[in-house]
């Protein structure tokens, strides 16, 4: 009975640890160790114009993260729905959920940026970060509803059948049965498409967000270091991007609690 | 066995297609309070069909099927009460992984009878005595054996307090020093008086409690009836020929 949990791989994400490696020397402690030094280094020895840039951006990491956990928490509640509705014997809303699937796939995520923020804001006259969140959410929702879909899909029908056979309804044996299970196989690929989120959200800059990378070339453009500028946005959203891999390897652990 | 004139499972000239595959062929067979039939028959005759289509999960594509009188598959039927006086027990144990054991008994009578939860608990604790199975309460379904998973799956069926329980194959897919703890509790079960209609290919167990066994083929019923009549002149060649393969 002790099946591997299914793994659900829709995006390419920051490369997820894999959480029975015990090995000190793995490619993450490799990359933590030598940003984390890379950064301090810079900032201790270099302070002009490294720490002076780190605390410049420092609101643009504030700005980013509002961004991503926003757009991350909407496109969750778009892809749950999707994914049931990709999964409804009904047609009309089966064909519904697949459509948007569709369309949102085939259009890059910086287009959908520019109509909602420069096309639509005509008629909507949203803001950058609304428009940025409504973009990202739709765009996410469409692949969070596959994650959904493959979740869902991957909770045996036994376990369907065992609580039907209970009396529960349709309903309650979604809520209290399936969806409980089908946690397991969805959060890890949802803290993938956290982490792809995050970098994905720098290109709401182009918006005049003032997320991590448009403040950084904000202070490019004040001190025409440009080198120096983007090397220190580079290794800021490497180590976010590390730290969270750790922290969805680590979610992924805990979720295997009823596991012998 | 003292048996009652009104069936409490009356299944009545079913038919049940897989596209052109009759799965269920004009089946008959009314099932009595107290008694236990079970149920034998190659692979792929509609045994499980048949059981599965009683609380209809499977449903039939005509004749009609009549639990305690409601016929369940017409629309005003609801079917989740009919389940609820239906314990069913699979092969595949199917215990819900993410809860307890205590958990995966008091669950159904908390949300469909609205039983309190100490009242659930109480009831829980009970019926893993009688499985023999007490100990693991507080356990995940993962860390159990196959067959103590099977006892708490027929504990949570019957913490339901199900009027007939129905069983497709609870040991076929248990390791064979398994079986026997999964059929003793299935015995006293019987003799309690419970309601059976049991799909297995355990004959020793159908010797000592079935009421009447059944011999399904093909998806009809080829013979019907006692088990010392299925042991000693079987007359369907085909029964014959299964007797001689399962024994
Ligand atoms: N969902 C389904 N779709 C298509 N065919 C099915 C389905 N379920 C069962 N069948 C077919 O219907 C027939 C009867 O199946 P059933 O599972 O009732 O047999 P069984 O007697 O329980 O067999 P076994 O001893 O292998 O469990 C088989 O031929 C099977 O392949
Ligand atoms: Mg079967």
């Amino acid at each position: 009975m002790a099946e591997e949990p299914v793994r659900i791989l829709v995006s390419d994400g920051a490369a997820i640890a894999d959480p029975k490696d015990k090995r000190i020397i793995t490619a993450w402690s490799i990359s933590i160790t030598a940003a984390l030094l890379a950064l301090i280094g810079l900032c201790v020895f270099l302070p002009d114009p490294f720490w002076d840039l780190l605390q410049f951006i420092s609101d643009g990491i504030l700005v980013t993260f509002q961004v991503t956990i926003l757009s991350i928490t909407i496109s969750i509640v778009i892809g749950m729905f999707t994914g049931l509705g990709r999964l409804s014997q009904n047609r009309g809303i089966n064909l519904l959920a697949s459509t948007y699937v569709e369309i949102i796939r085939g259009i890059p995520l910086l287009v959908q940026l520019f109509f909602i923020y420069y096309g639509m804001g005509k008629f909507l006259g949203v803001g950058g970060i609304p428009a940025a969140v409504i973009a990202m959410s739709f765009c996410y929702g469409a692949y969070m509803g596959e994650v959904f879909r493959a979740g869902i899909s991957a909770v045996p029908k036994g376990q369907t059948e065992a609580a039907r056979s209970l009396g529960f309804s349709d309903k309650q044996t979604m809520w209290m049965v399936v969806m409980p299970q089908a946690w397991r196989t969805i959060l890890p690929p949802i803290g993938n498409e956290f982490i792809a989120m995050l970098k994905d959200t720098s290109l709401v800059s182009i918006l005049a967000v003032s997320d991590i990378l448009r403040r950084g070339s904000e202070y490019a453009g004040v001190h025409f270091n440009y080198f120096e500028t983007y090397a220190l946005v580079a290794l800021v959203y490497l180590i976010i991007t590390l730290l969270l891999s750790k922290a969805v390897s680590l979610m992924e652990i805990r979720l295997n609690y009823y596991d012998r | 066995m003292t048996v009652n004139s009104q069936p409490i499972i009356s299944i009545r000239n079913v038919y049940k297609f897989f596209g052109s595959l009759s799965a269920l062929n004009d089946v008959s067979l009314d099932i009595f309070p107290g008694e236990k039939v079970v149920i034998i028959g190659p692979s792929g005759s509609g045994k499980s069909t048949l059981l599965r289509s009683i609380n209809r999960l499977e449903s039939v594509d005509l004749g009609a099927i009549l639990v305690d009188g409601v016929d369940i598959s017409t629309p005003a039927t609801d079917i989740n009460l009919v389940r609820q006086e239906l314990g069913m027990v699979f092969q595949n144990f199917n215990l819900f992984p993410h809860k307890t054991v205590l958990e995966n008994l008091t669950m159904a009578p908390i949300k469909l009878r609205g039983m309190s939860k100490s009242a659930a608990q109480a009831l829980a604790i009970d019926l893993l005595k009688k499985v023999d199975i007490s100990d693991k309460a507080a356990s995940y379904p993962n860390m159990l054996s196959g067959g103590q998973q099977q006892r708490v799956a027929i504990a949570r069926a019957l913490a339901m307090t199900p009027k007939i329980m129905l069983f497709d194959e609870p040991t076929s897919a248990l390791d064979p020093e398994m079986i026997g703890e999964v059929l003793d509790v299935m015995v006293n079960l019987a003799r309690e008086g419970m309601t059976m209609a049991c799909v297995t290919h355990e004959m020793g167990f159908a010797r000592e409690v079935a009421d009447r066994i059944i011999f399904m083929d093909k998806g009809e019923i080829l013979e019907v009836g006692s088990p010392d009549h299925f042991f000693d002149n079987p007359r369907h060649p085909r029964l014959q020929k299964f007797m001689q393969q399962i024994l």
